[in-house]
């Protein structure tokens, strides 16, 4: 009975060892772990898995391509799927995040509204980021030009120029200005977490927040993530909408995503009739 | 007593106002009660209501020295004084109310001359400048006198298209609807010379000679005054209404339910309509009151606080309607709505404003000789004078 045993014993462990080299020799020559198992003869013809390059990698290649472009032959825009945007606001958040707001700063709040009647109801969710307006109503307004249009078509603000009158707020017909505080979310708590006084690097500076220095007292708003574009990145919104609902890019090139997005005949634009032109597309 | 009286007031308000400065250069903006979207609040509009003051006192310096109006005579030194403290009143808010108000410089050294706020700002920098030249050369005759009726023609002028440009300030934002009506330009230089009468109502009750003769006649001349652009005032109150209303555009609508039927209606119907408006009118349409100083005095101070709170009622509507519906239930936090009331500091730091405005207006009476008297040997000082 013992011998009988140590023989089964023998057996397995023979034919594990062997299975195992025979695996490691597959999954050398194929380069998987495990080959597919024969497809019995009745079964029905699978589709065959359709080969699609992800949305983010080719809106970031076309980014790059874009950046080696001249900045005035950059037109920079942005496309936000209606249909696909299920209001989660990891957009909204991943902007508090990338770019240090503060309390009572927010450039890309998603708005939420409820439409029909029972039981005809739907939800709409829209995300409303900066327009980036080419007919801005904010820059005209400004007493010192601390706000103005860039060749690439991003409505910048110049921090240190800035006085903060708060005029440029109530000249922007989509509420996307905010003016900074100087609060902070953890004051009043045993500790103010380091994280808060991180600097923000919006427009490619540093800033940290310190008494009364900008961007404190300032106007904040949406710029595209100008500090990520420069370095080849996506603006933090499209990268974190889990429902790909937000596009970016240039549309000064034809061959671009966004540049086939807004050529559909679905698109729309927040308050056209203002005549502000925005670069921020909807698709309905 | 009334002096007395007076620089107690005065001296209370600075005091209130010291805790509120404290508070301000200590904290920043992070005590007022405005937010990110209602983003303009009391300074804003006491800074529209002293501006507009200036102007109107600055017109009826003009009816003493280029018209020489009788019952006007004698008046122009203490409405161009007035004029002076009331402008500087009106800058002071504004500055503090700045994010940044230690880059105040940028605004004359990188202006945008397309920005209505930087034709005003330096349009009554001018016109402080003006002010004070024209207050220098009153007291002059000869060239001085001259010199004084060239600068009185171009201040007023000035005086009543920055009153107009006030207006512009709002009116040319086309975002919002309830301010982007041709009608604000037109009815700021209506309200400067309405709160300029109240004000020299008040200014006349309480500090000229009760001895001389005219007194009486220039009371009832102001009375008669400030009914008719309190009036006019009123008319244009109910042509904004009305037409916000009729149109039937939501966001006017909005705001002008806003008014009489939001958080605040009180502040319209008791304040601006009731105590600002409707009292005054009756105190000033009875001949006997409005020829009382005491009255007369009490009907002026009314009618400004009216006034003071018409701007606010014109700059808060507009703000509290939000540009987008939803966006009052986007991101919620407490910067982020559309209501507003002013905060302990903001009304501390108003308050401490208005003490400071009072004292120089003071002892300018004191020190200066500004007052009209029945006297022989022109104007005198406050207590020369009385």
């Amino acid at each position: 009975m013992e011998e009988k045993n140590a023989s089964r014993r023998r057996f397995i462990l023979g034919g594990g060892a062997a299975g195992l080299l025979a695996g490691l020799a597959g999954a050398t020559a194929t380069g998987t772990s495990a080959a597919p198992p024969a497809k019995p003869a009745d079964a029905p013809e699978l589709p065959k898995v359709v080969e699609r390059e992800s949305q983010l990698l080719r809106m970031q290649r076309e980014l790059q391509r874009a950046l080696a472009k001249p900045v005035n032959e950059r037109r920079w825009a942005m496309v936000i799927d209606l249909r696909k945007c299920v209001g989660c606001s990891a957009c909204t958040v991943a902007c508090k995040s990338e770019n240090r707001l503060p309390p009572g700063v927010v450039y890309r709040p998603v708005l939420e509204e409820e439409l029909g009647k029972y039981p005809n109801v739907t939800r709409r969710f829209t995300p409303r980021p900066c327009m980036q307006c080419d007919n801005p109503p904010c820059v005209p307004v400004c007493p010192v030009g601390a706000t103005f249009k860039r060749a690439d078509g991003i409505v910048e603000v110049n921090y240190e120029q800035c006085i903060g009158c708060r005029y440029c707020i109530t000249a922007c017909p989509y509420g996307a200005r905010t003016f900074d505080f100087g609060e902070l979310y953890t004051a009043n708590t045993p500790a103010v977490q380091s994280y808060e006084l991180a600097p923000s690097f919006e427009y490619g500076k540093q800033w940290p927040r310190q008494n009364d220095t900008s961007p404190i007292g300032n106007v904040r708003k949406c710029q595209f993530c100008l500090h990520r574009i420069a370095e080849g990145m996506l603006p933090a919104c499209v990268s974190t909408c889990i429902g790909n609902a937000t596009y970016f890019g240039d549309l000064g090139d034809t061959t671009a995503l966004v540049s086939s997005l807004v050529g559909q005949s679905n698109q729309m634009r927040l308050k056209e009739d203002l005549g502000t032109s925005p670069r921020v597309f909807y698709l309905l | 007593m009334l002096r007395k009286g007076l620089y107690a007031l005065a001296g209370l308000l600075i005091l209130v106002g010291l805790w509120g400065f404290f508070g301000r250069l200590t904290t920043g903006h992070e005590q007022v009660g405005y937010g990110s979207y209602v983003v303009w609040g009391l300074w804003v509009a006491q800074y529209v209501f002293f501006v507009g003051l200036a102007g109107g006192l600055f017109f009826f310096a003009t009816l003493d020295y280029l018209f020489g109006l009788r019952l006007f005579v004698g008046l122009g030194r203490v409405a161009l004084f007035a004029a002076l403290v009331s402008l500087g009143t009106g800058l002071f808010f504004i500055w503090v109310d700045l994010g940044h108000p230690l880059r105040i410089w940028k605004v004359y050294f990188n202006p945008n001359f397309q920005s209505v706020m930087t034709q005003i700002v330096w349009g009554y920098t001018a016109f402080g400048a003006l002010t004070l030249a024209a207050l220098a050369l009153s007291a002059g005759r000869g060239a001085a006198r001259r010199g004084l009726n060239l600068l009185l023609v171009g201040g007023v002028v000035l005086a009543l298209f920055l009153s107009g440009g006030v207006g512009a300030l709002f009116g040319v934002v086309g975002s919002r609807p309830f301010w982007h009506v041709g009608l604000l330009p037109v009815q700021f230089p209506v309200f400067s010379v309405a709160s300029g009468a109240a004000a020299l109502l008040v200014i006349v009750s309480l500090f000229t000679d009760r001895h001389d003769a005219l007194r009486s006649s220039r009371l009832w001349a102001l009375a008669l005054l400030t009914i008719g652009l309190q009036l006019a005032k009123l008319y244009f109150l109910w042509a904004d209404f009305s037409q916000s209303v009729y149109g039937g555009t939501p966001q006017n609508i909005d705001a002008v339910n806003a008014v009489l039927y939001g958080q605040y209606w009180w502040s319209f119907w008791l304040l601006q309509l009731l105590a600002g408006s409707l009292i005054p009118i009756a105190i000033l349409a009875l001949p006997r009151m409005a020829r009382n100083g005491t009255a007369a005095g009490l009907a002026g101070m009314l009618t400004l606080v009216g006034f003071a709170v018409a701007r606010v009622n014109i700059i808060l509507p507009a703000l509290a309607v939000p540009e987008i519906e939803a966006l009052a239930r986007a991101y919620v936090e407490p910067r982020l709505q559309f209501s507003y009331f002013p905060s302990a500091m903001e009304w501390a730091v108003s308050a401490g404003i208005i003490g400071l405005a009072g004292l120089v207006f003071l002892v300018g009476l004191d020190r200066l000789p500004l007052l009209v008297t029945g006297k022989e040997g022109g104007p005198k000082t406050w207590k020369t004078a009385n």
